[in-house]
């Protein structure tokens, strides 16, 4: 999260001054002082990275060396499934079968409730607790907490969301109140489409808003999106809208099908991570598009901090201008960039199956078939992007959130003991530490990637059934995978400049 | 933009965490009525602090809080200002010019703050300076920038507690010369920043009878070095850097393996390493090589009670480390200004009789007044001249070697070599 744009950035600062400026000013005065401001921004400018990060120690480490290795170990998964017997590599994702838990329904009901009263507090100190985005806790629930974190014990543990969503308490109560048949109907044609839109709005708002860290911004959002969300179940049925507009419960769902363990109230399962979607019936293309979007958005988001991406957009990296001043160059890079992945993604399951018609024999998969199981695979490649993009801001911004927590109304309190803990950044500092951070995010990225290969061969033996078709079939997209680790894993190693 | 005027109302007593650690942690256990009694009004100071809490001054922002709760705390104890307690009231910019503007603005017409204080990015202070003139706020940066003293801001802007690069810079040439050598190479980033270094600093050591024998710029983007190295020429006896941004440590290492044993001396500015901990395995590169310091990161032999004091109520060590975290590194060239610029607002306040928002004027003309200030707790860094027409600071600069994997200052510039002709004044601009 943070930055990225096309203007130049005297160009940005004299919009700041224009727009500031009392409306009874004079056009000259205007023009005067934004001219002041524009050739001042050039001539005094404090190195926007003047501040020695850890990305300083990122690039004294053979980084080159760890890619080559990275990139080495997902060749080969893709080499030893092609000459692997057939009956191994789709072993893999078998499960077992575990006794189910009988919860009842209503208990998640009741936990719902009590998230969105959670929820509630959070926000109430969001509009009325502190200014700092480190000391409130809201954002840091929201996204340190939540975003960073919870969606990553989403993908270990399985789907947690269904226990504390804020929806589907309230969502169903509101729902029972009267006639419980939805009140409209969500054209089919219109798929998981809202949802796909709505996952876009929210890159919008996190890489490209100026302030989404701010406590009150940020809880005037989160009380819009919770309103639009419940009139969208009330209207249109609480599943139709959480399955294909609340793109939130879209993207933990498709995450908890990485877990390896899926716990059923008659039966549960257990299997090698992703097994959930190995064993997943073909999606519709927009709910495809989707999970394809949950990479793209995370890919940028990342891609948008490097020297690469800002002097495309016509930064100077050591002289960041601020997110106020390329706000449309963020849009437009969400866009593009996840225009171009869908395109080559679909590009490649295109050509895969072209090929193992033509080579392999293999029978008349259609392509949104194939798409649709296919987009799939990429999932365990979103999530270790997520790990590893976040864990830098999570080790420090977890403990401003510990501390907020002990303390959450600023009231004096020590709830757990860490109200006055003190926030380290001290193993940032140091080249031993700098180097186990990088090699635990690199190394989620390798292991995602891996995984993503083995589920796009397992898809495929399942598709095409003969392990010949199902080899020949991954060739353009085990290509994509092993430049996509290496993109990885290049935007952890390269400089950064926002 | 959401609106929140609705807290304007803000009353004392509901105030935030970070007051309430400004104010009330501040006083221990007695009673705020007993501590503040002398007041006439028991109303808080409310100081904006402008902070980089996100974006790229984030790691900044971390330590200059610390810093700025520390001074507050320390006011508070001692009575706070004018028998009235301060309250930090601090609001993330993103370390963004245009959310700093109005992050002035809010101080200024929604936390009823008395001033703005804090800012460190040069950026974000040319965006925000021009708002609090326009709404008469006083707005104390702490930001090492030129642009205070070049006249380009106004009079509601004040740099009292931390000195301009240009004087920083200018003040290097006479050490340099008479300790390092008169050649001179200089390699700089290729834009602004770095232009500024080439034209600050080629004037000093020419004045001291030296020459830049070579100027390098280097692309910004630039993250591999040592292609430029063989343009350094033979007979250059100093290297001049001034290299920012990630690439920074990357760029001081191929300089070391490109010279070997056999190096000129190679001086640099902290910012290169601040909040590096220099004593890192892998690091070894820097060992020999100068640097300017804002304030020397490690405490010296002939530390004085001040420093010991000032370490000790930010929570640093003896090597400018975290009290809890020897690892934890602070920006200790840079943060002291936040503990000494609200000591001049505390002075100034006192000076002035403030008592409110009408009297911002009047602190303001009390700080422009003030010239000697003395070494002391309020200025641990050093003594200081404060030039009123300029809104500027000046002071003593430090020249550290690393030496064994710390840096031990080798010289402390005089006041008078950092001085340079005023550039404007402000005192003839109206209120």
């Amino acid at each position: 999260m943070r930055t990225v744009i096309a203007m130049a950035s005297t160009g940005n600062h004299e919009t700041v001054a224009t727009n500031r400026i009392p409306v009874a000013v004079r056009p000259a005065a205007i023009a005067r002082m934004a001219s002041i401001t524009a050739t001042t921004v050039a001539a005094f400018a404090v190195p926007a990275a003047a501040h020695v990060s850890e990305q300083a120690l990122v690039l004294l480490l053979p980084t080159d060396v760890y890619i080559s290795a990275g990139i080495a170990a997902v060749v080969l998964t893709v080499l030893v499934l092609a000459f692997l017997p057939g009956r191994i590599s789709a072993g893999l994702f078998r499960t077992v079968q575990l006794p189910g838990v009988p919860v009842p329904p209503i208990l998640s009901g009741a936990t719902s409730l009590l998230a969105l009263a959670l929820l509630a507090s959070l926000l109430a100190a969001g509009i009325a607790g502190t200014r700092d985005p480190l000391g409130n806790p809201l954002p840091l629930f929201i996204w340190t907490v939540w975003w960073m974190g919870f969606v990553v014990l989403q993908g270990a543990f399985g789907n947690l969301w269904t226990w504390v969503n804020p929806f589907t308490g309230l969502g169903c109560l509101l729902a029972s109140i009267g006639d419980q048949r939805p009140r409209l109907r969500l054209p089919e044609r219109l798929g998981s489409w809202p949802g796909v839109g709505v996952l876009l709005a929210f890159g919008a708002f996190y890489l490209a808003y100026p302030a989404p860290d701010d406590p009150d911004r940020l809880a005037w959002t989160v009380i819009a999106y919770l309103v639009v969300t419940f009139a969208g179940m009330v209207l249109f049925g609480s599943d139709v809208w959480l399955t294909r507009c609340e793109s939130f419960t879209m993207l933990l769902r498709l995450y908890a099908r990485l877990a390896p363990v899926r716990l059923g109230r008659d039966q549960s399962r257990a299997g090698f991570p992703g097994w959930g979607i190995a064993a997943s019936e073909p999606v519709p293309p927009s709910l495809a598009v989707f999970a394809l979007v949950m990479l793209g958005v995370g890919s940028f988001d990342g891609l948008n901090e490097t020297f690469w991406w800002l002097s495309q957009i016509g930064v100077n990296p050591l002289e960041f201008p601020g997110r106020s001043a390329i706000i449309a160059e963020t849009v437009t890079g969400i866009i593009v960039a996840n225009v171009a992945l869908v395109t080559v993604f679909g590009a490649c399951v295109w050509a895969g199956l072209r090929l193992a018609q033509r080579y392999g024999q293999a029978g008349e998969t259609g392509f949104v078939e194939a798409f649709g199981r296919l987009a799939l695979s990429i999932i365990p490649i979103a999530f270790a992007y997520h790990i590893a993009h976040f864990l830098t801001a999570f080790l420090i911004n977890g403990q401003y959130a510990l501390v907020a927590a002990s303390d959450p109304f600023g009231t004096g309190a020590d709830l757990f003991g860490f109200a006055h803990m003190h926030v380290t950044a001290g193993f940032f500092n140091t080249l031993g530490s700098v180097r186990v951070i990088w090699l635990t995010q690199a190394g989620a990225v390798v292991i995602g990637h891996i995984i993503a290969i083995l589920l796009a061969h397992a898809i495929a033996m399942d598709m095409f059934g003969s392990r010949k078709a199902a080899a020949i079939s991954q060739i353009p997209l085990a290509t994509f995978m092993i430049l996509y680790t290496l993109l990885g894993l290049w935007l952890l190693a390269s400089p950064r400049g926002a | 933009m959401l609106d929140n005027r609705s807290r304007t109302g803000h009353l004392p007593g509901t105030m935030t965490r970070r007051r309430a650690i400004g104010t009330l942690a501040a006083v221990g256990s007695l009673p705020l009525a007993a501590r503040f009694a002398q007041a006439q009004s028991s109303e808080p100071i409310r100081i904006g602090f402008q902070v980089h809490r996100t974006g790229i001054g984030a790691a900044y922002g971390r330590w200059y809080d610390r810093t700025t709760e520390a001074a507050a705390r320390r006011i508070n104890d001692a009575g706070g200002i004018n028998g009235r307690p301060v309250e930090i009231i601090a609001e993330d910019d993103g370390t963004d010019p245009k959310r700093g503007a109005e992050v002035v603005e809010k101080f200024a017409t929604q936390h009823n703050c008395d001033i703005a204080f804090g800012t460190l990015f040069s950026h974000v202070v040319i965006g925000s300076a021009p708002r609090a003139g326009e709404l008469k706020i006083p707005y104390f940066v702490v930001s090492e920038g030129h642009h205070v003293a070049s006249g380009i801001l106004n009079r509601y802007t004040l740099q009292p507690g931390i000195t301009d690069v240009k004087s920083q810079v200018e003040a290097m040439g006479p050490y340099v010369a008479e300790n390092l050598g008169k050649k001179v190479t200089m390699i700089f980033p290729d834009f602004a920043f770095g232009h500024d270094h080439r034209d600050y600093f080629s004037a000093s050591i020419e004045r001291q009878g030296g020459t830049v024998v070579e100027k390098i710029a280097i692309p910004p983007t630039e993250t591999a070095f040592t292609k430029y190295f063989p343009r350094i020429p033979q007979d250059t006896e100093v290297v001049y850097h001034v290299m920012v941004g990630p690439a920074v440590l990357t760029f001081v290492k191929e300089l070391g393996e490109f010279f070997g044993p056999s190096s000129p001396e190679i001086f640099g500015f902290i910012d290169s390493l601040e909040a590096v901990d220099i004593t890192s395995p892998g690091l070894e590169f820097l060992e020999g090589s100068y640097f300017w310091e804002g304030y020397p990161r490690y405490a010296q032999a002939d530390q004085t009670e001040y420093d010991k004091a000032y370490r000790a109520a930010v929570g640093v060590d003896d090597n400018g480390a975290a009290l809890s975290d020897s690892k934890d590194v602070s920006t200790y060239a840079h943060m002291f200004g936040c503990w000494e610029t609200l000591n001049i607002v505390k002075a100034g306040m006192e000076a002035s009789g403030y008592a409110g928002p009408d009297d911002r004027a009047a602190l303001i003309e009390a700080v422009e007044a003030m010239t000697d200030l003395p070494h002391s707790l309020d200025h641990p860094q050093g003594a200081k001249v404060f030039n009123g027409r300029t809104h500027q600071v000046f002071g003593h600069q430090y020249i550290s070697r690393v030496n064994e994997g710390r840096l031990d200052v080798v010289h402390t510039t005089s006041i008078e070599d950092t001085l340079y002709e005023d550039e404007t004044d402000y005192t003839a601009q109206a209120f």
